[in-house]
């Protein structure tokens, strides 16, 4: 089992969806409106009046086999549109019940 | 759930909820009624007293000043004024605009009822009349007749007047001008002398002669049958063989003493049509119907109406108000249309696609449309003011869906699908839409709070562009971006046409965002020169205001004239019809631009409602004219007038005239005039000024004339009775004066029935015996003795003048002299002219001398209007305070307001026109407007700040990126407006000052705002940055 944590920018919501779904993947946590910002570039999400715009944020365990697809489908997705923002990070999962 | 939110997840239901608010507002379209102006309630009531036999002094004494002092306690009062005739009094109670009329007659009606027992005993009751817009005709028809002349006045009363009183909607139709029909019994009083008859004995015979008796009803057998005796003539010539005595055993017939002619009224108004005798149909509508649909009603009964009357009797019209009406209301239409292209046109080469065109001009129909339902609701009409507002609205409803789409477009080319991008970019802009909204409603909320007469015309453009920007904003935050949603596409490809139309427009408008950026960097680094020269900018406008003039409303061409000749009083009808006529025949070749030229002359009938209303008499002379249409013809009305006051004045015969531009209506069609109110108790002293202050109005450049309200000592004879001679004969004034007025003026013995119709009968000495002073001195009395005494040794015949009506205006004697504007000159400087003038005439000291009519009006809404721009300005501060949570940046916005007052000084100065009622509201519009730009800088300029920027660049980037956005909203804005300011239809004169002002003063201060709202954004941000950096400094 491994954990993917993935922050984007709330129009990605939709996409995002629909790739845990095709890939399998029921169960995850969302946050709809999350604060962030990227560690090198892009724009803040703050929804603030100078950065209006806001992230979302989703939490998913996934099975090991997943974890590649979901991801390359999440680089293609954040590649296409580069001003949004879209980060995934994946981690172990030790115990679950 | 936001509004947005489910818009755009709910496409179909927010569309059909559109789909649903048009189709109730085409429904209520359909519905509306059409008129000139918003239903204008009637604020005055008229107290008319009949006192009969009181001269205008004793008018004066015995009933105008106990009716003034009781009536005078009645609440909401503005005027009290009051005319004093012989035999009349008329107290004119005039109420403050807004006054429940109805509580208000009530209220007159009790104080009434309490001073009725301190009336003089003889005086009749009062009698209260309301008199408002009402009651002015709607369509005058003119009827030409030749062989049926005599019999004129049956025909129409049974053929015209009755069909058209049965139409819902027509109030009164008079009849005026046609010859009624009367059957004259003229006496000869040598005949009857000789015979020892008098004009009583034979009316009373003759109505003891023409009766139906009904007998009572008795049996016969075993039926009941009615008896009745017919004795009423059938036929006129009957009269002639009545018996009226028996003389040395012969029987005197009616023929051998007197003449028997069935013919029309001795004296009558007679109507001409373009020189033609014939007769006039008035048309008034019930209060509260739609003159238009009344009039085209009887316009399509005319046709049937026609050809069921004589061959030789021709109908025709004179006026008819639903022609201007509808000529008005169509080009106002053409011009909310034009606007709504150009508007169009602006979008499409600012946006250069046609989808985002669409969606943002969907808003214009759907909020436009739905200001009918308000208009429906609330009762209110098409009018000039609610179609003007529409056109206002136009260019300022798409400004918040542009708002809008910007931003969704800026999310879909970072990338977002169109529909995250439309929630997500509304829901970033939907505040600063709403405070947009909010600083309009601002504006035009307050303009509902307007009295007065203002406040009858702008209540409703306050309500409907409140109502329009409400819904323009729903609209922009549910349907903008469900259709963006729905509509917008990433990087669409263009056709070929596209590129060859957009490229260029896309490269000049790419070049003035360089050329401005450039712009503004020169100036937020030249500052002091920025703003120096914005304070000499305005500083020079404001030096402008001194060669604007002022004027209360615009004078509209209406394509009417209203002309009122006077004789000296006391000419004949006949000599006065041959002035007419030649009056006529020199205007009819001199001005091809006539249309139908009307006139009546003579002294109306009592019946003759509308007549009777209008001053009358033998020596007056009342014509209406009907000029082309306003696109017909190159000479305008004021001209127009102007040159015939000059024709007039050669008449020598002619007294006074006055030439009324508009047809005298009364409103605001009418030309401006100034009235001088002169407040004296002595005739020769108010006299005397009055003339004094008419020559010296004559001389003014600015005054084409000036006219004295108090009408000519009347000359007349009177007989004054010796009451010794009389006591002596057995005889009384009454007795005396009755023998007098029966000779004279005739009695009414009986009435001549036929076909359901009544006829006088009249009697009295035949017109060759009554002509002198000596006929009247030779009328026999007779007294119980049955004595014949002439007047001659009761009394005896001299002639008089007597005293003039007697006016009076809050309880004064007042004498008004009005001076009418002249073409091209403004009401305010003929006032001030007055004003400087009146200081050189000398005043005695009992004698008050004040300025009104118009001029009281203009300055009552003028000062209104500006606490209403005090306030206004006070909440569009609050408004933006609240939006920006600071008290410094709304400040730096208002830097545009001066400047938009550059811009209307300028544009009225560089027009010629003058700062009208009109202009006015236009300035206090502007007041919202303008600051919008203002808004749209500062906001994107702090955004940049708290991104990070330095000062000089937030502005410059600010700037830079935002000049497209307020361009674009500046020039729908004009150009909305354009349309209105150049309007060359009819009725165009009213609103083209307020499109002229809007369309100056947001050029002229948006070009300005550009510069010095960053100018002055620098100057602030940098003293407060220096100011904090001093305090932190002070705390370390």
């Amino acid at each position: 089992m491994k954990a993917i944590f993935i922050a984007f920018d709330q129009a990605h919501y939709e996409d995002v969806y629909s790739i845990l779904t095709h890939d399998n993947c029921r169960g995850f946590t969302y946050w709809q409106d999350v604060q962030g910002r990227g560690s090198k570039s892009g724009e803040p999400h703050y929804g603030s009046h100078a950065w209006p715009s806001m992230n979302s944020a989703i939490l998913t365990m996934v099975e090991d086999d997943r974890v590649p697809l979901v991801l390359k489908a999440l680089h293609t997705l954040d590649e296409s549109k580069p001003a949004l923002g879209l980060r995934a990070f994946v981690w172990s999962i030790e115990k679950a019940i | 759930m936001s509004l947005y939110a489910t818009a755009v997840k709910k496409p179909i239901t927010t569309a059909l909820c559109f789909v649903a608010v048009v189709i109730i507002g085409l429904f209520s379209l359909t519905r509306l009624s059409i008129d000139l102006l918003p239903d204008i309630e009637t604020n005055t009531i008229m107290v008319l007293t009949a006192y009969p036999g009181a001269s205008a002094a004793d008018i004066e004494t015995n009933v105008t000043k106990i009716m003034e002092n009781t009536l005078n306690t009645v609440s909401d009062l503005k005027d009290i004024t009051s005319k004093s005739k012989e035999n009349l009094s008329i107290v004119t109670l005039e109420f403050e605009y807004g006054t429940d009329i109805d509580v208000a007659t009530n209220d007159v009606r009790d104080k009434i009822d309490m001073i009725r027992s301190v009336l003089p005993d003889n005086s009749d009751t009062p009698v209260l009349f309301k008199f408002g817009t009402d009651d002015i005709p709607i369509l005058i028809l003119s009827v030409t007749a030749e062989e049926s002349m005599p019999g004129l006045y049956k025909i129409l009363d049974d053929k015209v007047a009755n069909p058209l009183k049965r139409i819902s909607g027509v109030g009164a139709v008079s009849i005026s001008g046609a010859p009624e029909r009367e059957i004259q019994v003229y006496c000869d009083p040598q005949k009857l002398e000789a015979y020892n008859l008098t004009v009583e004995a034979i009316s009373a015979i003759i109505a003891q002669e023409n009766l139906n008796t009904p007998g009572g009803s008795f049996d016969i057998g075993s039926n009941t049958y009615n008896l009745r005796v017919e004795g009423e003539f059938t036929d006129p010539k009957q009269l002639n063989d009545i018996v009226v005595g028996v003389y040395d055993g012969r029987t005197i017939y009616l023929r051998d003493v007197a003449r028997i002619t069935d013919t029309v009224k001795e004296r009558e108004q007679e109507a001409y049509n373009d020189g033609r005798r014939g007769g006039m149909i008035i048309i008034q509508k019930q209060s509260g119907a739609n003159s238009v649909n009344i009039s085209n009603e009887v316009m399509k009964r005319l046709p049937a109406i026609q050809a069921s009357l004589p061959s030789d009797v021709k109908l025709g019209i004179i006026v008819n108000t639903s022609t201007n009406i509808e000529n008005t209301i169509d080009s106002l239409v053409e011009t909310v249309l034009i606007t709504f292209i150009i508007v169009m046109l602006v979008v499409l080469v600012f946006l250069g696609r046609w989808r985002a065109t669409i969606i943002i001009i969907i808003t214009i129909p759907i909020s436009l449309i739905a200001s009918f339902c308000y208009l429906l609701i609330s009762g209110n009409t098409l009018n000039i003011i609610s179609l003007s507002s529409l056109s206002i609205a136009i260019g300022m409803v798409v400004d918040d869906a542009i708002v809008v789409l910007e931003n969704v477009t800026n999310h879909i080319e970072r990338g977002s699908a169109p529909k995250q991008a439309a929630v997500h970019g509304t829901n970033e802009v939907a505040i600063s839409v709403i405070a947009s909204t909010l600083t309009m409603l601002a504006v035009f909320l307050p303009l509902t709070l307007i009295t007065g007469m203002a406040g009858i015309l702008f209540r409703q453009l306050g309500w409907i562009v409140s109502i329009i920007m409400i819904i323009s904003t729903i609209a922009a935050l549910s349907l903008t971006p469900m259709l963006c949603s729905q509509l917008l596409r990433l990087n669409p490809k263009h056709g070929r046409l596209h590129k060859i139309f957009f490229t260029p427009i896309e490269k000049a408008l790419d070049a003035l965002d360089r050329g401005y950026a450039r712009l503004l960097t020169w100036a937020v680094h030249h500052r002091a020169v920025v703003v120096i020269s914005a304070i000499l900018i305005f500083g020079g406008s404001v030096m402008l205001t001194k060669v604007i003039p002022t004027e209360f409303f615009p004078t509209q061409d209406n394509a009417r004239i209203g002309i009122n000749i006077e004789l000296p009083i006391g000419t004949r009808t006949e000599i006065s019809r041959d002035v007419a006529l030649r009056v006529v025949k020199e205007f009819q070749e001199k001005y091809p631009e006539i249309k139908t030229l009307n006139f009546t002359v003579g002294q109306a009938d009592t019946d003759n409602t509308f007549g009777s209303i209008q001053t009358n008499g033998t020596h007056y002379i009342s014509m209406n004219i009907d000029l082309l249409s306003v696109g017909d013809r190159e000479r305008g009305l004021l001209e127009i007038c102007e040159s015939m006051r000059q024709d007039l004045k050669k008449y020598v015969e002619i007294k006074t005239f006055k030439v009324l531009a508009g047809g005298g209506t009364g409103g605001m069609a009418s030309q401006a005039s100034v009235d001088v109110e002169i407040y004296g108790y002595d005739f020769a002293t108010t006299d005397r000024v009055a003339k004094e202050i008419q020559q010296a109005m004559e001389q003014m450049k600015s005054c084409s004339g000036a006219n004295i309200s108090r009408e000519d000592y009347i000359p007349e004879y009177q007989v004054d009775f010796d009451r010794e001679k009389l006591a002596l004969h057995g005889l009384n004034v009454a007795t005396a004066s009755s023998y007098l007025r029966n000779r004279i003026n005739g009695t009414t013995s009986s009435y001549y029935r036929e076909d359901g119709d009544e006829y006088d009968i009249t009697v009295r000495y035949a017109p060759e015996f009554r002509q002198s002073v000596e006929d009247l001195e030779n009328v026999l009395v007779y007294n119980n003795e049955g004595k014949g005494i002439r007047i001659r040794e009761l009394g005896t015949v001299v002639e008089r003048l007597t005293p003039p009506t007697i006016e009076r205006k809050n309880r004064e004697r007042v004498v008004t002299v009005t001076g009418y504007v002249a073409p091209g000159a403004a009401l305010g400087t003929l006032a001030e002219e007055i004003n400087a003038k009146l200081k050189d005439i000398e005043i005695p000291s009992e004698v008050s001398v004040t300025l009104s009519g118009l001029l009281e009006d203009q300055q009552d809404i003028f000062f209104d209007l500006y606490i209403l721009a005090a306030m206004i300005i006070l909440l569009v501060f609050i408004v933006l305070a609240a939006q920006f949570e600071s008290l410094t940046y709304p400040f730096i916005i208002m830097f545009s307001l001066p400047f938009a007052f550059t811009g209307v000084f300028l544009g009225l100065a560089v027009t010629g026109t003058p700062l009208s009622v009109m202009a006015l509201i236009g300035l206090i519009m502007l007041a919202g407007i303008v600051v919008k730009n203002g808004i749209v800088l500062i906001d994107y300029t702090n955004l940049n700040r708290e991104r990070g920027y330095s000062i000089t660049h937030s502005v410059i980037h600010a700037g830079r990126s935002r000049l497209r956005p307020v361009l674009m909203t500046t020039l729908t804005t004009v150009f909305g407006m354009i349309p209105m300011a150049i309007g060359t239809g009819e009725g165009s004169e009213m609103w083209r000052p307020m499109g002229m002002t809007v369309a100056w003063g947001l050029s002229v201060s948006t070009l300005i705002t550009l510069l010095i709202v960053p100018v002055a954004y620098t100057i602030f941000a940098k003293n407060g940055v220096l100011i904090s950096r001093r305090k932190r400094a002070k705390n370390q």
